[in-house]
């Protein structure tokens, strides 16, 4: 049931690559609105919710790549699951480079918690790989699963924005690209044996409830 | 955005171009009324019956009671000040033109910005019973920065975006403090701070770039004998 889902978005992808929305910002057009220049128009409560979903996201993407990067330094030499996770980080690098171009262009404050969000995603990436590949793919499961919920209630905010700066509808399909994108590596980890780690409730549970204090802790700060 | 609140926001922007003459005042905004756009300006009570300066009371449900007002127009005409930072000369400037922009602002009315900023930061009554606020001159002196990083396309990441920003609102604080106290020798103080600014900088580069050739080094030699 996974492999057919995750093959299925692996030919949409295929078949839709040259549309992906990141595209506009690792590829700009010189003088696009939509990259370049954040609305004016919106209220002030539009614009912390803005500011405030883009902190989180800038901070998740940071923490995605110092997870892989944890997880690379133990198991990347392992033939069976090092390129996948070498894949799976390439594509968090994109994220973040993404991500980095629309904190600038949108005026965001960045969260002061980055450094910690750096540390933590390491540790955790590290710790997890040191328990064995399957609590590796657990933690990528777990975090996955948190990081596509907070998209989609992210998705479901911006639903408000008003449309007619550019920037905004080439945001939501950004997010909309990441969503799907964190939810390919959840599949991935599914089928890599991410069930079978031991203690895997509590484990999930664990990671999973620490993501949600992050994301809450970078709203803020 | 309602026909009065519409209104009203008018007259603060009018009451604003007021402040070099009038001060931060309620009489600025009280005498706002007489430029709005299809009034015609009056100065005495007997060209136009019609045409008189707001009564105390339409400027203290407008804009605030006692000093609530002064407050409002003080905050206004510092967003006008932020919006002149970006309406002056040509896109792509460096960071010191749009400082020296921003001091330009306070010249027309520099004998009243002393109470004005004192006014600014009068703490709310509270159990804290401070002396004084600083919030306010942060909150000022970080939105300057954060302007002046944004119009000079400031592309700092991480906690570099903060250490930019606390230096050049440091920098314009202390320009400012200064152009209070000696206004001809503002812009060259500025400039000053500007290039010792620059030259720390850099130095703390040069700092952190040697020693990250330390780390590979050790990292190289660590891994040759196998410890790594």
């Amino acid at each position: 049931m996974f492999a057919s889902s995750t093959v299925t978005r692996g030919l949409s992808r295929c078949f839709n690559r040259r549309f992906l929305a990141s595209q506009a910002y690792i590829r700009p057009t010189p003088n696009d609105a939509a990259t370049s220049t954040t609305p004016s128009n919106i209220t002030l409560e539009q614009h912390a919710a803005l500011d405030s979903a883009l902190r989180v996201d800038h901070a998740g993407e940071v923490a995605a790549n110092w997870i892989y990067r944890g997880q690379h330094f133990v198991l990347g030499k392992q033939p069976d699951v090092g390129p996948l996770i070498q894949e799976m980080w390439d594509q968090e690098k994109k994220h973040l480079a993404v991500m980095d171009k629309m904190q600038i262009q949108h005026r965001i404050r960045p969260t002061i918690l980055i450094e910690a969000a750096k540390i933590g995603g390491f540790g955790l990436g590290a710790v997890t790989a040191l328990m064995g590949k399957e609590a590796a793919m657990a933690c990528t499961e777990a975090v996955e699963t948190v990081i596509g919920e907070h998209y989609d209630d992210q998705l479901k905010e911006m639903e408000s924005f008003p449309s007619d700066h550019p920037s905004i509808p080439l945001l939501r399909e950004v997010v909309k690209e990441f969503r799907d994108d964190e939810l390919e590596h959840l599949d991935i980890a599914v089928i890599n044996h991410a069930q079978r780690a031991p203690a895997h409730a509590l484990l999930s549970t664990v990671v999973g409830m620490g993501c949600k204090v992050a994301i809450e802790l970078c709203k803020r700060f | 955005m309602s026909a009065s609140s519409l209104k009203r926001t008018q007259l603060l922007k009018i009451a604003t171009s007021l402040v070099k003459t009038h001060g931060f005042t309620r009489e600025a905004l009280a005498r706002s009324v007489l430029y709005l756009p299809n009034q015609k300006h009056v100065e005495s009570k007997q060209d136009n019956e019609d045409c008189q300066p707001l009564s105390d009371t339409a400027v203290s449900s407008l804009f605030g009671f006692g000093d609530a007002a002064r407050t409002t127009l003080i905050h206004a005409w510092l967003d006008e000040g932020i919006n002149h930072m970006s309406n002056s000369s040509q896109p792509a400037r460096n960071v010191s033109d749009v400082l020296h922009t921003r001091l330009d602002w306070n010249e027309p009315v520099l004998g009243y910005l002393p109470e004005a900023f004192a006014l600014l930061s009068t703490p709310n009554p509270s159990w804290l019973s401070l002396q004084f606020d600083p919030l306010p001159a942060l909150k000022h002196a970080h939105r300057i920065a954060d302007e002046a990083a944004y119009l000079s396309m400031d592309t700092s990441r991480e906690l570099a975006w903060y250490a930019r920003r606390i230096s050049l609102a440091g920098i314009y604080s202390a320009a400012e403090l200064h152009q209070l106290t000696s206004p001809s020798t503002a812009h060259s103080f500025l400039d000053s701070l500007l290039t010792g600014s620059s030259s720390l900088e850099q130095k703390l580069g040069d700092v952190m770039l040697y020693s990250d050739y330390v780390y590979k080094s050790w990292k190289g030699i660590l891994k040759s004998r196998g410890m790594l």
